[in-house]
């Protein structure tokens, strides 16, 4: 862990991210499935082209390359990474219209759907395809908008959308803790990812915390992140036991 | 002319300078942009209170406690797992996790429905209230009753863990019909296994909490194998990584490359269906080596030396026949497995502390053949498991509330006399079992009696049964075909009546046990939301019905409601007095040893069932297997005397014990050159729940590409038959026939095709309908000598480009 | 019929002839139209575009384009920015209406299909409102449309050069006022020009997720900022001369002097090697250095369908060639290879932005990810030729009705 992209913001004592095992990831989709529930992710009759369909935690499949018998499939969740790189992530850098900024107190990558143009300069500045287009207009079943969640606006057509590490749990948290008279700076959540995770490979925190969970699991020796090379500084550490899918974190490994 | 002109560009060049210096066109692009914002189609969720419900997850048998996020107590719009529940601890699977869209789909069935044209046709439907349909049906059930063919009703229910099964055997015993099933799975055959070896008719139970080594036989413990939720949860522990804790090791044995085969610490690849003879192997070894639990054998055990029976003939013990019979080299020969890593992992087993043997086709939705059942049996058994504090055991039964003695009037009883439909075939096989295959093929032939009457509860067999089309052929038969689903699915679609249940989340109903897990359990799933359509409790309409039709069959049922029902059973377990209620995860149960002490944490009856309708389940230490022994010698039976009664006079010494006995899939090799083998995904539902939007998101354009299957295909296979990436290929059953895509695939076993089941739906609507083709369709049942039980391994099959 | 619209003493072909030419391209622009409104009403999902490839057709068109419109700040540079210091560029005179139109067309065409391109074109505006001013986007914005108006106030003399308008007092005065004014106009549009020129270089270049398109550089430049301004003007006023041609072939007049046309060639020819100077540095550094440290090997950039094949083509054959045929003086005298350099020129050009617009994407960045492949639908080909043909009708209105060619009467009397 170089970490570097923490010294750029000394003023917070926060910095949200996310830990996840994939030896112990079973690929069941649990979290992706619970994301789209908790924010209200659209679905179309046919989604079998992958690309076009609006995934806020896509299920990637890792092959060690090898034949029958050995052949062996790892799976890597993959949310917004929420760079933490120098002065701008590389969608926020990007974006014309300052609807994705990342807010420096927490560290989420946000975006704001009703200000974005759907210009897409920040999902071709993404090298983690973390960010989906609405193609097309969301479309409930009629009976189905009832469980639509109030706490996340439906996007409209025409817009990019993207993990948001559930940030309206955080702000709902932050609510609670000033309602209770504590203070809201230091509260903690869950985003529904890790919560539904039925192995607990996801885990979520305060990365600043050293005695945080994600703190010390980042410093675990199996851990990597994506694409470490550029120096993006995802805020999403991966654990594997696997060198071959250490192999695959990175281009020329 | 010219001024005129002149004047008018004066006059337009002043307008649009005049026009950008008022705010028109400012405010007009602002507006439009806020109109961008706020489009009318798109929804707009409405806010207010949110509030969480906990209960029980009733998705699958698999007993998860689950809290559903309410806003202003009316509408679901979340699903977390809880946190405090032992048996999931927070998590969830994909389907529990998208279960609103069940909820809310659709296709829900809104209020009875009468098929008023021929069946299949969805245009014939007619609502129809439920108090006609309730007549309706009491009468044509009083007429059946009153001329004298009660047995000519069966029912199957796909509810076989809940208070629902009970129900409906007193329904159906009361009313006068033996013709009770419960949709096929992996415990049918484990039920059989366990009363032969072990006297008890029960599921067997895994502590995989405890266990420090697991050598699975096929068991797709990652693809829903057991409790989904439940085994997630352990399977994530044993590869925590703590300083101190010994890693749990995980050892595969598939034939395909499954998620469980890849996740594992081993992947041990073997012939398709010899995952039994691997298992006598290791047997051998354990045996030769004395590597197994010597105690146990001598004291515990019938049948392991050689013994006389009845006769006094003097019989082959399980120790000579296994020494004899599966050495590694003919083992070899049969799996495919090196004859020294069989030896290896012999002794690799025998020499683990705590290690288990557990087995199963994949998900476990099929019966397995009661031979190799009792093979992985005796692994078990001398790797010393059944003693006190080994790591298998029978599933306890919660204490419950029994149901009372039915009481049979002249035509019970005589119904009761007839065999059940599939006992009249014309050879039976020696054992009864919940052999539902051959009950639909005797009803489809022809039958000892009509099936006048034919009740599906919860079960959707027109589409998630092996051979399904066996089902239609049956249900043809058939006098009436009445549907309790909510959903207007395969099976619905083909009945004349359907009287839908509430969906789950609607209703109440309860949980009796984890499968796959050793302790007691019982769970009550609250519901969280009043139902959203015109549709009942089919508990209720079972009661009701009762009702209508009086005499004794009320009298079995007195039961106001299905809740007063659910209530007596929670009395029992309350009377019982044993066990505890779990308030939060810190509770271990599945690391508790048979007989270990649990304190009893709840007041009374009132009590009790207060706090499991707040989402707690009640649970109580394993059941010691030994302890509960009825077998002839009141021991362990390596050979099982029952079976010497059963079988035609004095069968052959082997077929008293484990043994492999593969079934020979019909179809000629030379025409079908390969094997078939149908198999799980973790996001893809396949039992009764149709898959819902939220997991067709998750499947791989490698498995499903607009309408088009991909079947699964070794490389080098897929070359034979020049096939190439994504190519559109035909596969050719015994059973049937069907158009794909492959996908080369190097996880899946040269010469066999893998192809995936919950897809190629024919009923609901347009997110599931039509995509890919049902492999329940493709491939062969064969029944299992022993019980009769439907059996899928491998279908004969033949591939070539389309 | 339209006599007394056309310049003075000037011959033009009979009205049918060119309404139904008019008709043709209108017809043309209808589909573009049509394909456009489709865009609108349904939404980007009628496009070839994906998640992987959000930018596609209309990206590549619109660079590619606006790079080829450079003619009209470069040409105007030269003209009236540096021509008292090399009065031989005096000669550029000649042309220099020509490129202003040219100019027009392509800016105000790539701006309706910009409009196209993004989801949201009703919030196009934000852009001013929400400036986000790290964004070369932005920058792409702000330059695009003040330019747009430059060159609209550029072209407004010429319109007014029309011999009905001009008999308007006003607007006579208007446009000579404007003549007068021209040198600041066209200073200024230079600036924005080689800014917007440089930031729509920028647009890859600053993606440092992007390995293939991403370029270190100058302060807060990337070097591409500066090479997509050096190729502009290196292939700018050879398409103005490439149109020129054009309209001189289907004339059948003489419009310019050769020598105008061999001036550009030499002009052209330095420029271009210079580029491809630079350029080959930048591949070199970016092939040596920059995707290394990246982890990446340039023959991890190109496989099918987007193989080497596109780096040959564009600075071999589209590059070297042309650069070759208008440095040699034997060469560019002729006059087959001087507007074929032209025109490969020109391509390169093209290919180079489509390069750095679709390939650079098509690219996985994530070792597990898969190549993808675009494949643009008729809803993007057809607003984009349509765009093409709105600039043939506004060059020939211009060349009909307005004195664009000042040695038009000269050369064809």
């Amino acid at each position: 862990m170089s970490g570097n992209g923490h010294s750029e913001h000394p003023e917070s004592a926060v910095r949200f991210g996310m830990v996840i095992d994939l030896d112990k990831c079973t690929g069941c989709g649990a979290c992706t499935v619970a994301c789209q529930q908790e924010n209200n992710i659209a679905f179309r009759p046919d989604e079998s082209n992958k690309l076009r369909t609006i995934s806020w935690m896509t299920l990637y499949r890792l092959e060690n390359g090898q034949d029958y018998p050995d052949h062996r499939v790892a799976y890597l969740p993959r949310p917004c990474m929420h760079c933490d790189s120098g002065h701008d992530a590389p969608c926020t850098f990007v974006c014309p219209v300052n609807a994705t900024k990342r807010d420096e107190t927490t560290g989420f990558v946000n975006h704001i759907p009703v200000r974005c143009i759907g210009c897409r300069y920040c999902m071709v500045a993404c090298p983690y395809h973390a960010r989906s287009f609405n193609w097309w207009d969301p479309k409930w079943p009629e009976t189905m908008e009832a469980m639509l969640n109030p706490e996340v606006s439906p996007r409209m057509r025409g817009v990019v959308e993207k993990c948001t590490f559930c940030h309206h749990r955080y702000y709902r948290a932050r609510d609670a803790a000033r309602a209770a008279g504590e203070d809201p700076d230091t509260v903690l959540y869950t985003p529904a990812c890790a919560e539904a995770c039925p192995t607990g490979a996801i885990v979520f925190g305060n990365l600043k915390d050293p005695h945080s969970e994600v703190a010390e699991l980042s410093k675990d020796s199996r851990a990597f992140r994506l694409l470490a090379k550029l120096h993006t500084e995802p805020k999403v550490i991966y654990l594997s036991r696997h060198a071959w899918v250490h192999k695959q974190s990175d281009n020329g490994l | 002319m010219s001024l005129g002109r002149r004047a008018f560009l004066q006059f337009a060049a002043g307008a649009v300078g005049g026009t950008l210096l008022t705010p028109i066109p400012w405010k007009l692009a602002d507006d439009s942009a806020i109109w961008t914002q706020n489009w009318s189609w798109r929804p707009s969720p409405e806010p207010g209170d949110l509030t969480e419900k906990a209960t029980v997850c009733r998705l699958c048998d698999g007993g998860c406690g689950i809290r559903v996020r309410l806003v202003n107590g009316r509408r679901a719009v979340y699903i977390k797992g809880n946190p405090k529940h032992p048996v999931n601890r927070g998590g969830l699977c994909p389907l529990g996790a998208a279960g609103l869209q069940l909820l809310y789909a659709p296709y829900r069935v809104q209020q009875p429905l009468k098929q008023t044209a021929s069946r299949g046709d969805l245009g014939g439907f007619q609502p129809i209230s439920w108090d006609d349909a309730m007549k309706e049906l009491s009468t044509r059930l009083g007429a059946l009753r009153s001329k004298g063919t009660p047995h000519s009703v069966a029912a199957v229910t796909g509810d076989s863990r809940s208070s629902m099964l009970p129900l409906w055997r007193q329904f159906l015993t009361s009313y006068g019909s033996p013709n009770l099933f419960t949709m096929p799975s992996e415990a049918d055959s484990k039920a059989v296994a366990a009363s032969l070896a072990l006297g008890r008719p029960a599921d067997i139970a895994f502590a995989l909490e405890r266990a420090d080594y697991v050598l699975s036989f096929g068991a797709g413990l990652l693809e829903g194998w057991g409790s989904c939720g439940h085994m997630q949860s352990i399977y994530g522990s044993w590869r925590e990584q703590r300083p101190g804790k010994p890693p749990v090791v995980l050892v595969q044995v598939e034939p395909r490359g499954s998620i469980t085969a890849s996740k594992a610490d081993r992947w041990i690849p073997v012939n398709p269906g010899t995952e039994a003879a691997l298992a006598l192997g290791i047997a051998h070894v354990m045996v030769r080596e004395k590597l197994y639990d010597l105690d146990f054998a001598a004291a515990s055990a019938f049948g392991f030396e050689d013994w006389f029976d009845a006769w006094g003939t003097k019989r082959q013990g399980f120790k000579n026949f296994v020494l004899a019979a599966y050495k590694p080299a003919e083992v070899s020969g049969i799996t495919g497995v090196d004859p020294q890593r069989i030896e290896e992992l012999a002794r690799e087993f025998a020499r683990q502390e705590r290690a288990v043997a557990v087995w199963g086709q994949d998900a476990g939705a099929t019966p397995n053949n009661v031979y190799h059942d009792l093979a992985f049996l005796a692994l078990n058994a001398l790797k010393g498991n059944f003693k006190r504090g080994g790591l298998v055991g029978l599933m306890p039964e919660p204490p419950l509330g029994a149901l009372p003695q039915p009481v049979l009037d002249a035509y019970a009883s005589h119904g009761l006399s007839r065999d059940r439909l599939d006992r009249t075939a014309p050879q039976p096989p020696p054992l009864s079992a919940n052999a539902f295959h051959a009950f639909l093929d005797v009803m489809a032939r022809e039958p000892a009696y009509p099936v006048e009457v034919l009740l599906v509860h919860e079960a959707n067999p027109a589409y998630a049964l092996s051979e399904n089309h066996l089902f239609a052929d049956a249900a043809a038969k058939a006098g009436l075909v009445v549907s309790f689903s909510s959903f207007m699915d395969e099976t619905a679609v083909m009945a004349d009546l359907v009287l839908p249940n509430h969906a789950v989340f609607e209703r109440l109903d309860d949980v009796i046990g984890v499968p796959g897990a050793p302790f007691a359990y019982y769970a009550l799933a609250a519901p969280v939301l009043p139902p959203r359509y015109n549709t009942r409790h089919t508990g209720d309409v079972l009661l009701t019905l009762a009702r209508f039709l009086g005499g004794t069959v009320a009298e079995g049922l007195p039961w106001e409601s299905y809740e007063s029902f659910l209530r007596e059973r929670v009395q029992g377990l309350a009377a019982a007095y044993r066990g505890a209620v779990a308030k939060d995860a810190t509770v271990q149960p599945g690391r508790l040893e048979a007989g270990a002490p649990v304190k009893t944490n709840f007041k009374d009856a009132r009590d009790l069932w207060n706090q499991l309708q707040q989402g707690y389940c009640w649970y109580d230490a394993p059941a010691d297997p030994m302890e509960l022994l009825q077998t002839a010698s009141g021991q362990y039976e390596f050979a099982c005397q029952r079976l010497a009664e059963v079988l035609p006079p004095i069968p052959e010494d082997r077929f008293l014990m484990p043994q492999f006995a593969p079934l020979q899939p019909s179809g000629d090799p030379g025409e079908f050159p390969l094997l078939l083998m149908v198999y799980s995904e973790p996001a893809l539902s396949d039992g009764f729940y149709a898959n819902p939007p939220f997991m067709n998101k998750l499947l791989p354009d490698d498995l499903l590409l607009g309408n088009d299957l991909f079947a699964q295909v070794h490389p080098r296979t897929a070359a034979t038959v020049g096939l190439t990436e994504g190519g559109r290929a035909l596969i050719r059953t015994p059973r049937g026939e069907a158009a794909v895509r492959v996908h080369l695939n190097p996880a899946v076993r040269p010469e066999t095709i893998a192809m995936v089941r919950g897809l190629g739906h024919t009923a609901y609507d347009e997110y599931i309908q039509g995509k890919g083709t049902n492999a329940g369709g493709l491939v062969e049942v064969q029944m299992d000598p022993i019980t009769g039980l439907g059996t899928v391994w491998a279908t004969r099959a033949q591939l070539r480009r389309a | 019929m339209d006599k007394a619209l056309i310049p003075d003493g000037l011959k033009r072909c009979p009205f049918p002839i060119f309404a139904l030419w008019l008709l043709a391209l209108l017809a043309v622009i209808g589909w573009g139209v049509y394909a456009g409104l489709t865009v609108l009403l349904k939404g980007l999902n009628v496009t070839g575009l994906n998640n992987y490839f959000g930018f596609g057709l209309y990206i590549t068109v619109d660079l590619a384009i606006i790079a080829l419109g450079a003619g009209a700040f470069f040409s105007g540079f030269m003209y009236y920015g540096i021509s008292r210091f090399f009065p031989q560029l005096k000669e550029l005179g000649k042309i220099i209406n020509l490129a202003v139109i040219i100019g027009f067309c392509c800016y105000t065409g790539a701006l309706l299909v910009l409009l196209l391109e993004i989801g949201q074109p009703l919030r196009g505006w934000f852009g001013y409102w929400h400036a986000n001013v790290h964004s070369m986007l932005t920058e792409v914005i702000f330059c695009i449309t003040c330019y747009a108006i430059v060159l609209v106030i550029e072209f407004t003399p010429i319109i007014l050069e029309n011999r009905k308008l001009d008999q308007v007092k006003p607007l006579h005065v208007f446009g000579h006022s404007l003549h007068e004014l021209m040198a600041l106009f066209a200073l200024t549009g230079t600036f924005l020009s080689f800014f917007h020129q440089g930031s729509l270089g920028g647009v890859p270049g600053v993606m440092f997720g992007r390995p293939f398109a991403y370029r270190t550089g100058f302060f807060i430049w990337p070097w591409t900022f500066f090479l997509f301004t050096l190729s502009a003007m290196a292939s700018g006023p050879a398409f103005t001369a490439l149109v020129c041609r054009l309209i001189e072939k289907a004339t059948r007049k003489r419009l310019v002097d050769h020598n105008v046309y061999l001036m550009i060639a030499k002009i052209q020819g330095g420029l271009l090697l210079a580029y491809l100077i630079f350029k080959g540095m930048d591949t070199l550094y970016w092939a040596l250095d920059t995707a290394p440290s990246f982890g990446q090997k340039l023959t991890d950039f190109y496989r099918a369908p987007y193989g080497m094949w596109l780096l040959f083509a564009e600075l071999g054959i589209c590059g070297v060639i042309p650069a070759v045929i208008l440095l040699t003086p034997k060469a560019r005298e002729n006059n087959h290879l001087l507007f074929l350099a032209f025109f490969l020129d020109c391509v390169g050009i093209g290919i180079n932005r489509f390069v750095m617009t679709v390939q650079a994407i098509a690219i996985p960045v994530m070792p597990f990810d898969e190549w993808a492949v675009y494949v643009p639908t008729w809803a993007e080909w057809a607003p984009c030729v349509a765009m093409l043909c709105y600039g043939a009708v506004i060059v020939s209105l211009s060349y009909r009705y307005l004195p664009v060619f000042p040695q038009e009467k000269e050369l064809n009397r």
